[in-house]
Protein backbone atom coordinates (compact mmCIF):
# COMPACT_ATOMS: atom_id res chain seq x y z
CA UNK A 1 0.00 0.00 0.00
CA UNK A 2 1.43 3.39 -0.90
CA UNK A 3 1.61 6.31 1.49
CA UNK A 4 -1.47 8.08 0.17
CA UNK A 5 -3.59 4.94 0.41
CA UNK A 6 -2.33 4.29 3.95
CA UNK A 7 -3.18 7.83 4.94
CA UNK A 8 -6.66 7.64 3.41
CA UNK A 9 -7.34 4.34 5.13
CA UNK A 10 -6.30 5.76 8.49
CA UNK A 11 -8.35 8.93 7.96
CA UNK A 12 -11.41 6.90 6.98
CA UNK A 13 -11.01 4.64 10.02
CA UNK A 14 -10.79 7.70 12.29
CA UNK A 15 -13.94 9.19 10.80
CA UNK A 16 -15.77 5.89 11.32
CA UNK A 17 -14.42 5.72 14.88
CA UNK A 18 -15.97 9.14 15.40
CA UNK A 19 -19.31 7.61 14.49
CA UNK A 20 -18.92 5.01 17.25
CA UNK A 21 -17.49 2.12 15.23
CA UNK A 22 -15.26 -0.06 17.46
CA UNK A 23 -13.95 -2.12 14.55
CA UNK A 24 -12.70 1.12 13.01
CA UNK A 25 -10.85 2.01 16.23
CA UNK A 26 -9.13 -1.34 15.98
CA UNK A 27 -7.94 -0.44 12.47
CA UNK A 28 -6.71 2.90 13.78
CA UNK A 29 -4.84 1.05 16.51
CA UNK A 30 -3.31 -1.46 14.09
CA UNK A 31 -2.16 1.28 11.75
CA UNK A 32 -0.82 3.75 14.28
CA UNK A 33 0.02 2.10 17.60
CA UNK A 34 3.64 1.25 16.75
CA UNK A 35 4.27 4.84 15.71
CA UNK A 36 2.60 6.27 18.81
CA UNK A 37 4.25 3.74 21.11
CA UNK A 38 7.64 4.72 19.65
CA UNK A 39 6.86 8.39 20.28
CA UNK A 40 5.74 7.66 23.86
CA UNK A 41 8.74 5.49 24.73
CA UNK A 42 11.05 8.18 23.39
CA UNK A 43 9.42 10.86 25.56
CA UNK A 44 8.79 8.84 28.70
CA UNK A 45 11.95 6.64 28.53
CA UNK A 46 10.00 3.86 30.19
CA UNK A 47 8.11 1.16 28.35
CA UNK A 48 5.59 0.33 31.02
CA UNK A 49 4.72 3.97 31.54
CA UNK A 50 4.49 4.37 27.78
CA UNK A 51 2.11 1.42 27.60
CA UNK A 52 -0.03 2.97 30.27
CA UNK A 53 -0.23 6.25 28.38
CA UNK A 54 -0.85 4.43 25.10
CA UNK A 55 -4.02 2.91 26.53
CA UNK A 56 -5.10 6.30 27.69
CA UNK A 57 -4.40 7.76 24.25
CA UNK A 58 -6.64 5.32 22.38
CA UNK A 59 -9.44 5.73 24.89
CA UNK A 60 -9.13 9.46 24.24
CA UNK A 61 -9.13 8.82 20.49
CA UNK A 62 -12.35 6.84 20.91
CA UNK A 63 -13.97 9.78 22.64
CA UNK A 64 -12.56 12.52 20.45
CA UNK A 65 -12.49 10.96 16.99
CA UNK A 66 -15.63 12.85 16.06
CA UNK A 67 -13.54 16.01 16.21
CA UNK A 68 -11.07 14.76 13.62
CA UNK A 69 -11.52 16.71 10.42
CA UNK A 70 -9.81 14.99 7.49
CA UNK A 71 -9.84 18.21 5.50
CA UNK A 72 -7.81 20.03 8.10
CA UNK A 73 -5.58 17.53 9.78
CA UNK A 74 -3.59 14.57 8.61
CA UNK A 75 -4.59 11.52 10.63
CA UNK A 76 -1.16 10.62 11.96
CA UNK A 77 -0.28 14.14 13.11
CA UNK A 78 -3.65 14.38 14.82
CA UNK A 79 -2.94 11.12 16.67
CA UNK A 80 0.65 12.06 17.43
CA UNK A 81 -0.53 15.35 18.94
CA UNK A 82 -2.85 13.52 21.34
CA UNK A 83 -0.10 11.08 22.31
CA UNK A 84 2.55 13.77 22.81
CA UNK A 85 0.22 15.94 24.89
CA UNK A 86 -0.56 13.00 27.16
CA UNK A 87 3.08 12.06 27.51
CA UNK A 88 4.22 15.62 28.16
CA UNK A 89 1.53 16.13 30.79
CA UNK A 90 2.65 12.89 32.41
CA UNK A 91 6.25 14.06 32.38
CA UNK A 92 5.37 17.43 33.87
CA UNK A 93 3.20 15.84 36.56
CA UNK A 94 6.07 13.56 37.52
CA UNK A 95 8.66 16.32 37.38
CA UNK A 96 8.46 16.88 41.12
CA UNK A 97 9.72 13.42 41.99
CA UNK A 98 11.89 12.85 38.96
CA UNK A 99 15.35 14.19 38.42
CA UNK A 100 15.83 16.05 35.20
CA UNK A 101 17.58 14.07 32.52
CA UNK A 102 21.29 13.78 33.11
CA UNK A 103 23.47 16.05 31.05
CA UNK A 104 25.09 13.11 29.26
CA UNK A 105 21.80 12.61 27.46
CA UNK A 106 22.56 15.76 25.54
CA UNK A 107 24.85 13.80 23.29
CA UNK A 108 22.16 11.23 22.84
CA UNK A 109 19.95 13.52 20.79
CA UNK A 110 19.49 11.11 17.96
CA UNK A 111 19.72 12.52 14.57
CA UNK A 112 17.48 12.65 11.63
CA UNK A 113 17.63 9.84 9.15
CA UNK A 114 16.52 11.68 6.04
CA UNK A 115 15.33 8.40 4.50
CA UNK A 116 13.12 7.53 7.45
CA UNK A 117 9.93 8.77 5.87
CA UNK A 118 6.83 7.66 7.56
CA UNK A 119 4.35 5.69 5.51
CA UNK A 120 1.45 7.69 6.80
CA UNK A 121 2.89 11.17 6.75
CA UNK A 122 2.58 12.84 3.41
CA UNK A 123 5.97 12.37 1.81
CA UNK A 124 6.32 15.82 0.29
CA UNK A 125 5.20 17.53 3.50
CA UNK A 126 7.73 15.44 5.36
CA UNK A 127 10.52 16.26 2.95
CA UNK A 128 9.69 19.95 3.18
CA UNK A 129 9.87 19.88 6.98
CA UNK A 130 13.29 18.25 6.73
CA UNK A 131 14.50 20.88 4.28
CA UNK A 132 13.18 23.75 6.41
CA UNK A 133 14.69 22.34 9.61
CA UNK A 134 17.95 22.06 7.73
CA UNK A 135 17.81 25.73 6.83
CA UNK A 136 17.72 26.79 10.47
CA UNK A 137 20.77 27.60 12.48
CA UNK A 138 22.28 24.22 13.47
CA UNK A 139 21.74 24.74 17.19
CA UNK A 140 18.16 25.96 16.81
CA UNK A 141 17.36 23.00 14.60
CA UNK A 142 18.86 20.58 17.10
CA UNK A 143 17.03 22.23 20.00
CA UNK A 144 13.67 22.13 18.20
CA UNK A 145 14.05 18.47 17.24
CA UNK A 146 15.18 17.56 20.71
CA UNK A 147 12.26 19.42 22.27
CA UNK A 148 9.75 17.72 20.02
CA UNK A 149 11.14 14.23 20.34
CA UNK A 150 11.95 14.24 24.06
CA UNK A 151 9.20 16.54 25.31
CA UNK A 152 11.62 18.50 27.48
CA UNK A 153 11.17 22.01 28.84
CA UNK A 154 13.16 25.12 27.95
CA UNK A 155 14.99 24.75 31.24
CA UNK A 156 16.00 21.16 30.55
CA UNK A 157 17.09 22.00 27.01
CA UNK A 158 19.20 24.91 28.24
CA UNK A 159 20.85 22.60 30.73
CA UNK A 160 21.45 19.88 28.16
CA UNK A 161 22.99 22.20 25.63
CA UNK A 162 24.78 24.26 28.31
CA UNK A 163 23.42 27.66 27.34
CA UNK A 164 21.55 30.27 29.39
CA UNK A 165 17.75 29.87 29.47
CA UNK A 166 17.23 33.16 27.62
CA UNK A 167 19.48 32.01 24.81
CA UNK A 168 17.61 28.74 24.47
CA UNK A 169 14.23 30.53 24.37
CA UNK A 170 15.51 32.91 21.77
CA UNK A 171 16.93 30.10 19.57
CA UNK A 172 13.70 28.17 19.67
CA UNK A 173 11.30 31.06 19.24
CA UNK A 174 13.17 32.57 16.34
CA UNK A 175 13.70 29.11 14.90
CA UNK A 176 9.98 28.34 15.04
CA UNK A 177 9.06 31.56 13.26
CA UNK A 178 11.67 30.91 10.57
CA UNK A 179 10.43 27.37 10.22
CA UNK A 180 6.89 28.62 9.73
CA UNK A 181 8.00 31.13 7.13
CA UNK A 182 9.94 28.43 5.28
CA UNK A 183 7.04 25.94 5.38
CA UNK A 184 4.55 28.53 4.12
CA UNK A 185 6.85 29.79 1.39
CA UNK B 1 11.29 40.67 29.16
CA UNK B 2 14.77 40.15 27.88
CA UNK B 3 14.06 36.73 26.45
CA UNK B 4 11.13 37.85 24.35
CA UNK B 5 12.55 41.11 23.07
CA UNK B 6 13.15 39.76 19.59
CA UNK B 7 9.58 38.59 19.05
CA UNK B 8 7.20 41.04 17.40
CA UNK B 9 3.99 41.58 19.39
CA UNK B 10 1.85 40.21 16.56
CA UNK B 11 3.87 36.97 16.66
CA UNK B 12 3.38 36.35 20.38
CA UNK B 13 0.22 34.25 20.12
CA UNK B 14 1.71 32.35 17.22
CA UNK B 15 4.91 31.64 19.14
CA UNK B 16 2.99 30.59 22.25
CA UNK B 17 0.93 28.14 20.18
CA UNK B 18 4.15 26.75 18.70
CA UNK B 19 5.78 26.43 22.13
CA UNK B 20 2.76 24.52 23.37
CA UNK B 21 2.86 22.10 20.45
CA UNK B 22 6.63 21.72 20.65
CA UNK B 23 6.21 20.83 24.31
CA UNK B 24 8.68 23.19 25.97
CA UNK B 25 6.21 24.77 28.40
CA UNK B 26 5.74 23.85 32.04
CA UNK B 27 2.54 22.34 33.44
CA UNK B 28 1.00 25.62 34.52
CA UNK B 29 1.72 27.36 31.23
CA UNK B 30 0.22 24.41 29.39
CA UNK B 31 -3.04 24.76 31.32
CA UNK B 32 -3.08 28.48 30.52
CA UNK B 33 -2.66 27.75 26.83
CA UNK B 34 -5.47 25.18 26.92
CA UNK B 35 -7.72 27.69 28.65
CA UNK B 36 -6.94 30.18 25.90
CA UNK B 37 -7.74 27.57 23.25
CA UNK B 38 -11.17 27.14 24.81
CA UNK B 39 -11.77 30.89 24.70
CA UNK B 40 -10.24 31.84 21.41
CA UNK B 41 -11.08 29.85 18.30
CA UNK B 42 -8.44 31.50 16.15
CA UNK B 43 -5.76 30.69 18.71
CA UNK B 44 -7.03 27.10 18.82
CA UNK B 45 -6.65 26.96 15.04
CA UNK B 46 -3.12 28.29 15.36
CA UNK B 47 -2.34 25.39 17.70
CA UNK B 48 -3.86 22.91 15.24
CA UNK B 49 -1.80 24.44 12.42
CA UNK B 50 1.38 23.98 14.43
CA UNK B 51 0.44 20.36 15.11
CA UNK B 52 0.34 19.88 11.34
CA UNK B 53 3.59 21.76 10.78
CA UNK B 54 5.64 20.05 13.45
CA UNK B 55 3.93 16.64 13.58
CA UNK B 56 6.10 15.26 10.80
CA UNK B 57 9.04 15.21 13.19
CA UNK B 58 7.45 12.11 14.71
CA UNK B 59 8.76 10.18 11.72
CA UNK B 60 12.25 10.58 13.18
CA UNK B 61 11.26 8.17 15.93
CA UNK B 62 11.61 4.45 15.38
CA UNK B 63 8.24 2.73 15.71
CA UNK B 64 8.01 0.22 18.55
CA UNK B 65 5.45 -2.54 18.74
CA UNK B 66 3.40 -2.25 21.93
CA UNK B 67 2.87 -5.35 24.11
CA UNK B 68 0.17 -7.73 22.89
CA UNK B 69 -2.02 -7.15 25.95
CA UNK B 70 -2.40 -3.43 25.25
CA UNK B 71 -5.24 -3.64 22.75
CA UNK B 72 -7.45 -5.96 24.88
CA UNK B 73 -6.96 -3.54 27.79
CA UNK B 74 -7.96 -0.60 25.64
CA UNK B 75 -11.00 -2.45 24.34
CA UNK B 76 -12.03 -3.36 27.87
CA UNK B 77 -11.88 0.24 29.04
CA UNK B 78 -13.89 1.74 26.20
CA UNK B 79 -17.16 3.22 27.25
CA UNK B 80 -20.32 3.00 25.19
CA UNK B 81 -20.19 4.51 21.70
CA UNK B 82 -19.12 8.09 22.15
CA UNK B 83 -22.16 9.93 20.85
CA UNK B 84 -22.97 11.68 24.09
CA UNK B 85 -19.45 11.86 25.39
CA UNK B 86 -18.15 13.28 22.15
CA UNK B 87 -20.98 15.72 21.83
CA UNK B 88 -20.90 17.00 25.34
CA UNK B 89 -17.41 16.72 26.74
CA UNK B 90 -14.74 15.91 24.19
CA UNK B 91 -15.80 18.69 21.89
CA UNK B 92 -16.28 21.13 24.71
CA UNK B 93 -13.42 23.43 23.98
CA UNK B 94 -14.23 23.52 20.32
CA UNK B 95 -17.91 24.02 20.65
CA UNK B 96 -17.55 26.50 23.49
CA UNK B 97 -15.24 28.65 21.47
CA UNK B 98 -17.43 28.15 18.46
CA UNK B 99 -20.68 29.07 20.12
CA UNK B 100 -19.24 32.02 21.93
CA UNK B 101 -17.97 33.27 18.63
CA UNK B 102 -21.29 32.74 16.92
CA UNK B 103 -23.29 34.31 19.70
CA UNK B 104 -21.36 37.51 19.22
CA UNK B 105 -22.62 38.35 15.77
CA UNK B 106 -19.67 40.54 14.90
CA UNK B 107 -17.00 38.11 16.04
CA UNK B 108 -14.12 37.40 13.75
CA UNK B 109 -15.15 33.78 13.31
CA UNK B 110 -18.63 34.64 12.15
CA UNK B 111 -17.23 37.39 10.01
CA UNK B 112 -14.72 35.00 8.51
CA UNK B 113 -17.46 32.46 7.78
CA UNK B 114 -19.59 35.05 6.09
CA UNK B 115 -16.66 36.51 4.22
CA UNK B 116 -16.03 33.02 2.89
CA UNK B 117 -19.59 32.73 1.74
CA UNK B 118 -19.54 36.10 0.08
CA UNK B 119 -16.32 35.24 -1.67
CA UNK B 120 -17.57 32.02 -3.20
CA UNK B 121 -21.07 33.28 -3.75
CA UNK B 122 -22.56 33.12 -7.20
CA UNK B 123 -24.75 36.21 -6.86
CA UNK B 124 -25.69 37.69 -10.20
CA UNK B 125 -24.17 41.17 -10.46
CA UNK B 126 -27.56 42.82 -10.97
CA UNK B 127 -28.95 41.57 -7.67
CA UNK B 128 -28.23 43.73 -4.64
CA UNK B 129 -26.62 41.89 -1.72
CA UNK B 130 -28.93 40.84 1.06
CA UNK B 131 -28.16 40.58 4.74
CA UNK B 132 -26.89 37.06 5.46
CA UNK B 133 -29.21 34.62 7.23
CA UNK B 134 -28.20 32.57 10.23
CA UNK B 135 -29.93 29.63 11.90
CA UNK B 136 -28.85 27.84 15.05
CA UNK B 137 -30.35 24.37 14.99
CA UNK B 138 -30.87 22.95 18.44
CA UNK B 139 -31.78 19.45 19.54
CA UNK B 140 -35.47 19.09 20.29
CA UNK B 141 -34.85 17.21 23.52
CA UNK B 142 -31.47 18.50 24.58
CA UNK B 143 -31.87 22.14 23.52
CA UNK B 144 -28.16 21.96 22.74
CA UNK B 145 -26.99 23.75 19.63
CA UNK B 146 -26.23 20.99 17.14
CA UNK B 147 -25.67 22.84 13.88
CA UNK B 148 -25.24 26.36 12.68
CA UNK B 149 -26.30 27.24 9.16
CA UNK B 150 -25.60 30.45 7.30
CA UNK B 151 -26.91 31.67 3.98
CA UNK B 152 -24.54 34.16 2.42
CA UNK B 153 -25.45 37.57 1.10
CA UNK B 154 -25.82 35.99 -2.35
CA UNK B 155 -28.96 34.48 -0.84
CA UNK B 156 -28.19 31.11 -2.45
CA UNK B 157 -25.24 29.32 -0.85
CA UNK B 158 -26.00 27.67 2.45
CA UNK B 159 -23.25 26.33 4.69
CA UNK B 160 -24.16 24.05 7.56
CA UNK B 161 -21.59 23.25 10.22
CA UNK B 162 -22.10 20.53 12.82
CA UNK B 163 -21.20 21.71 16.30
CA UNK B 164 -21.01 18.23 17.73
CA UNK B 165 -21.50 14.64 16.82
CA UNK B 166 -25.19 14.07 17.24
CA UNK B 167 -25.70 10.43 16.82
CA UNK B 168 -24.00 7.15 16.11
CA UNK B 169 -27.02 6.30 14.01
CA UNK B 170 -26.06 4.92 10.62
CA UNK B 171 -29.02 6.58 8.95
CA UNK B 172 -28.52 9.59 6.70
CA UNK B 173 -29.07 13.11 7.95
CA UNK B 174 -31.26 15.19 5.68
CA UNK B 175 -31.61 18.95 5.82
CA UNK B 176 -35.02 20.54 5.31
CA UNK B 177 -36.22 24.05 4.65
CA UNK B 178 -39.58 24.68 6.28
CA UNK B 179 -41.28 27.82 4.91
CA UNK B 180 -43.60 29.60 7.30
CA UNK B 181 -46.87 27.71 7.19
CA UNK B 182 -45.54 25.42 4.46
CA UNK B 183 -44.35 21.85 4.03
CA UNK B 184 -40.69 20.87 4.49
CA UNK B 185 -38.63 20.85 1.29
CA UNK B 186 -35.44 18.81 1.14
CA UNK B 187 -32.13 20.64 0.76
CA UNK B 188 -30.19 17.38 0.57
CA UNK B 189 -28.12 15.11 2.77
CA UNK B 190 -25.50 16.47 5.14
CA UNK B 191 -22.49 14.92 6.83
CA UNK B 192 -22.12 14.26 10.55
CA UNK B 193 -18.56 15.31 10.92
CA UNK B 194 -17.90 18.17 8.56
CA UNK B 195 -19.25 21.41 7.12
CA UNK B 196 -21.34 21.03 4.00
CA UNK B 197 -22.21 23.67 1.42
CA UNK B 198 -25.47 23.46 -0.45
CA UNK B 199 -26.83 25.74 -3.16
CA UNK B 200 -30.49 26.39 -2.45
CA UNK B 201 -32.60 25.37 -5.46
CA UNK B 202 -34.09 28.41 -7.25
CA UNK B 203 -37.68 27.31 -6.62
CA UNK B 204 -37.11 27.47 -2.85
CA UNK B 205 -35.47 30.92 -2.80
CA UNK B 206 -38.77 32.80 -2.38
CA UNK B 207 -39.39 30.83 0.83
CA UNK B 208 -36.32 32.03 2.66
CA UNK B 209 -38.11 35.06 4.09
CA UNK B 210 -39.28 35.67 7.61
CA UNK B 211 -40.47 32.73 9.64
CA UNK B 212 -38.69 30.01 7.64
CA UNK B 213 -36.88 27.32 9.59
CA UNK B 214 -34.28 24.64 8.96
CA UNK B 215 -34.51 21.13 10.33
CA UNK B 216 -32.41 17.98 10.23
CA UNK B 217 -34.00 14.53 10.28
CA UNK B 218 -32.67 10.96 10.31
CA UNK B 219 -33.58 9.14 7.12
CA UNK B 220 -32.81 5.83 5.41
CA UNK B 221 -29.50 5.74 3.51
CA UNK B 222 -29.85 7.94 0.47
CA UNK B 223 -32.48 10.17 2.04
CA UNK B 224 -36.20 10.23 2.60
CA UNK B 225 -38.05 7.98 0.14
CA UNK B 226 -41.19 10.13 0.31
CA UNK B 227 -39.86 13.65 -0.16
CA UNK B 228 -41.00 14.49 3.35
CA UNK B 229 -39.21 13.83 6.67
CA UNK B 230 -39.88 10.23 7.72
CA UNK B 231 -37.54 9.83 10.70
CA UNK B 232 -36.80 11.59 13.93
CA UNK B 233 -36.13 15.33 13.69
CA UNK B 234 -32.87 15.84 15.56
CA UNK B 235 -32.35 19.58 15.18
CA UNK B 236 -34.46 22.62 14.37
CA UNK B 237 -33.92 26.36 14.20
CA UNK B 238 -35.38 29.54 12.69
CA UNK B 239 -33.58 31.55 10.04
CA UNK B 240 -32.86 35.08 11.15
CA UNK B 241 -31.24 38.00 9.36
CA UNK B 242 -27.93 39.13 10.77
Amino acid sequence: MDADAARSQLAAALVRTGAGDRAALRIVYQDSSAKLFGVLVRILKDRSEAEDVLQDVYVTVWRKAALFNPERASPITWLVAIARNRAIDRLRAGAMNRRTAPIEEATEVRDVTPGALDMVVKAEQQARLGVCLGELDEKASQAIRSAFLDGVTYEQLAERMSVPLGTMKSWIRRGLLKLRACLEA
Amino acid sequence: MSDTDDIAPEDEGRVLAAEYVLGVLGAEERRQVEARMAEDASFAREVADWEERLGGMASYVMPATPPAQTWPRIEASLGPPPATAAAQTASLWQSLAFWRAVSVGTSTLAAACLAGLVYIGTRPPTQPPRAPLLATLTGLKTKQPNFVATIGSDGVSLTIVPAALLTTDKRSMELWLIPEGGKPASLGLIAAGQPVRINIPPELLPHLGGGAALAVSLEPPGGSPTGQPTGEVIALGNLTRL
